[in-house]
């Protein structure tokens, strides 16, 4: 298992160096430049100096070599500097990364029991109305845009009944955890609806198919209570398709909160990411996708090792 | 005792009757059927009468797709949902049709188990063997994990499992065929149930294998006096082990005689046929004989076996013939017979 564990880390590390080329890459063809962006703003700047400038930030430097600067440097622990907010990338980084955390661990942390419980209770009878009303929540989930669903919610629950904060960031200096909370209802509950959604169906085909196998009827031939059964035999054996179908929602959710943190004016990654590519941030919108790459990465490993943890018909070798 | 060989022992085989042991089981005018599409429901067992005396192996043999399967699920209590059922079940003086799901569990597992036909997905994949055996003991004897656990050790090791400790603390995976199997008998045995319903037990094993569980079948039965109902396709298993044989045919029971009788003198144009379909030893390069058409499809009127009966003339296909006892303890379903 470590040894495992260990080989992937060490896979994972080669993706990652794969993956800041061809980010790099990428973000070096985008069109437009730092300094382009600062001459519109700034009437005051001269093409003498917009040039200058060019040199210093190395613009012109064709970009494999600008690559090879990038790379030496980041392995000092040197990221560069963000060219929107003049202050080191990492220093930016923190912050906003430590916030779309607390989104998406939010978010997990109410839907897997959602799903689990509402797909297991769809899965009971399947057709019956139960199954009817759950579906059809599973569905409007997955098709209401989430940015449509933000509006929604914050038009009637902050707008009109003025129940709830309209935007995901307390304005206090050190904000307490309950005002944290306070302002993470909305936000969090549209990410939980987009999330949900997918979730519950998978556990619900999971839980259909779990309880029409054998050792189901075993359990049930040794007289134990159905809930028992359920529970103890068909539940975890549901549970282990699930796992991949979370590490794939890892980045789904992602995604999600880019649009819902840029609604609730969350200061995350989301924002982050899309300023930094909106104001042509080299150096900050390169870490912000190296970020998303390394969660995807984790993500899978963590999910390889949870189907160890659940299947004992799975060793990793 | 070898099922490699059949046909050199089928005939006579099988065990001594036991007509004086007290009755145990008693199926009485048992139906079961499904809706089925534009309304019409598709009854897959008709009107089953037919009785198991404690201690005795009771042999039920057919097709794929006559009801043998369902028949036991409903003396286990385990019909699908939408299962209609008529008929009276009386299991130790008790009658299971009046059963409320609760009587139905401390039922199931205590005084019928069951043994199923596919050991590797019988059981739960993620559980450890010893485990699944305990939570019977846990739920019906009211021991503790721990007792439990050390009884499953026991267990296994009373089914012949080499070290037994070793194998309680495995996952189903990891044990072989038969091994699984095994274990499954020392679940179902675990709370000594006075019937054990045995599905196909043997179906899925290699030969050899096949005349372990067998044996062992035999031998637990020896020790313990469990009776049993004995489901297969294979009249050559079913000779092995059954005192008495109930053939069945498309839901219905068309013959139903003490072993050695239904052997040394079957009734049944379908009996016969079934045991003329054994392949021969003493004849090897012989071409096996197969019944004429399927048990499935639209059922004809009047016998269910006519379509396929080298007998079967106009009276058949008009009337259903009834089962009457024509010899002492034989019973057929057929106008051919005198």
């Amino acid at each position: 298992m470590l040894r495992y564990t260990f080989f992937r880390l060490v896979q994972a590390a080669f993706v990652l160096l794969v993956m800041t080329f061809l980010l790099f890459m990428l973000i070096g063809m985008m069109p437009g430049d730092p300094v382009e962006n600062m001459l519109e703003g700034n009437p005051a700047l001269t093409p003498e100096l917009a040039r200058q400038m060019r040199e210093l930030y190395g613009v012109g430097v064709p970009l494999p070599v600008r690559y090879w600067h990038w790379l030496t440097a980041a392995f000092q622990g040197d990221f560069g500097f963000s060219s929107l907010y003049f202050r080191p990338v990492l220093e930016i980084l923190g912050p906003a990364l430590l916030q779309t955390l607390k989104l998406m661990i939010a978010t997990i942390v109410l839907s897997i029991p959602l799903s689990l419980l509402l797909g297991a209770i769809a899965a009971l009878r399947p057709g019956g109305w139960m199954d009817t009303v759950i579906s059809f929540f599973a569905f409007a989930s997955i098709s209401l845009p989430n940015f449509w669903l933000s509006l929604i919610l914050i038009i009637v629950f902050a707008v009109q009944l003025g129940w709830l904060p309209a935007s995901g960031t307390p304005l206090a200096e050190n904000p307490s955890l309950g005002l944290q909370i306070y302002h993470s209802i909305l936000p969090v509950t549209v990410l939980t609806m987009f999330f949900v959604g997918p979730l519950l169906r998978y556990v619900r085909a999971s839980m259909i198919e779990t309880m029409s196998s054998d050792y189901i009827r075993t359990a049930r031939a040794k007289g134990l209570s159905e809930t028992t059964v359920i529970v103890k035999h068909a539940l975890r054996n549901a549970l282990i398709p699930m796992v991949t179908v979370l590490a794939l929602g890892f980045g789904m959710l992602f995604s999600g909160a880019l649009v819902v943190e840029t609604i609730f004016g969350i200061l995350g990654m989301g924002k982050m990411i899309f300023d930094a590519i909106r104001y042509v941030d080299f150096n900050l919108a390169l870490i912000g996708l190296l970020l998303a790459t390394i969660v995807t990465l984790v993500s899978n490993l963590l999910a390889d090792l949870a189907y160890a943890w659940l299947d004992p018909r799975i060793t990793l070798k | 005792m070898s099922v490699a060989t059949p046909a050199l022992e089928v005939v006579g085989a099988g065990h001594v009757a036991q007509p004086n042991h007290p009755r145990l089981l008693r199926v009485s005018s048992l139906s079961v059927s499904f809706p089925g599409a534009e309304g019409r429901e598709s009854e897959v067992v008709s009107e089953l009468s037919y009785e198991i005396a404690q201690g005795e192996t009771l042999g039920v043999v057919g097709e794929s797709g006559c009801g043998k399967t369902m028949t036991s699920l409903a003396i286990m209590g385990l019909l699908p949902s939408g299962a209609k059922v008529s008929g009276s079940i009386e299991f130790d003086g008790k009658d299971l049709t009046a059963f409320s799901p609760r009587q139905w569990r401390s039922h199931r597992g205590r005084e019928v188990a069951m043994v199923f036909q596919e050991p590797m997905t019988a059981m739960n994949p993620v559980m450890k063997v010893g485990q699944q055996i305990a939570e019977v003991l846990v739920k019906h004897e009211r021991l503790s994990r721990r007792a439990a656990f050390g009884r499953a050790v026991e267990l296994l090791a009373s089914v012949h499992i080499p070290s037994p400790e070793r194998r309680a603390q495995d996952y189903p995976h990891q044990l072989s065929g038969g091994m699984r199997q095994r274990a499954m008998i020392a679940m179902a045995l675990a709370c000594r149930p006075k019937l054990l319903v045995a599905d196909e037990p043997t179906t899925a094993l290699d030969v050899t294998v096949q005349a372990q569980i067998l044996d062992l079948m035999l031998e637990l039965q020896e020790t313990y006096g469990t009776a049993i109902q004995f489901i297969s396709h294979n009249l050559a298993v079913v000779s092995e082990v059954a005192h008495r044989i109930m053939v069945m045919y498309s839901g219905r029971i068309v013959e139903y005689a003490p072993a050695e009788d239904l052997f040394s003198n079957p009734l049944h144009p379908y009996t016969q046929g079934l045991i003329r379909t054994l392949p021969d030893i003493a004849q090897p390069m012989a071409e096996l004989y197969t019944i004429p058409g399927s048990v499935g499809g639209k059922r004809p009127s009047g016998c269910r076996f006519s379509n396929r009966c080298p007998l079967g003339d106009a009276r058949c296909r008009e009337a259903e013939p009834a089962l009457r006892e024509v010899m002492p303890r034989h019973h057929v379903a057929c106008f051919k017979v005198n």
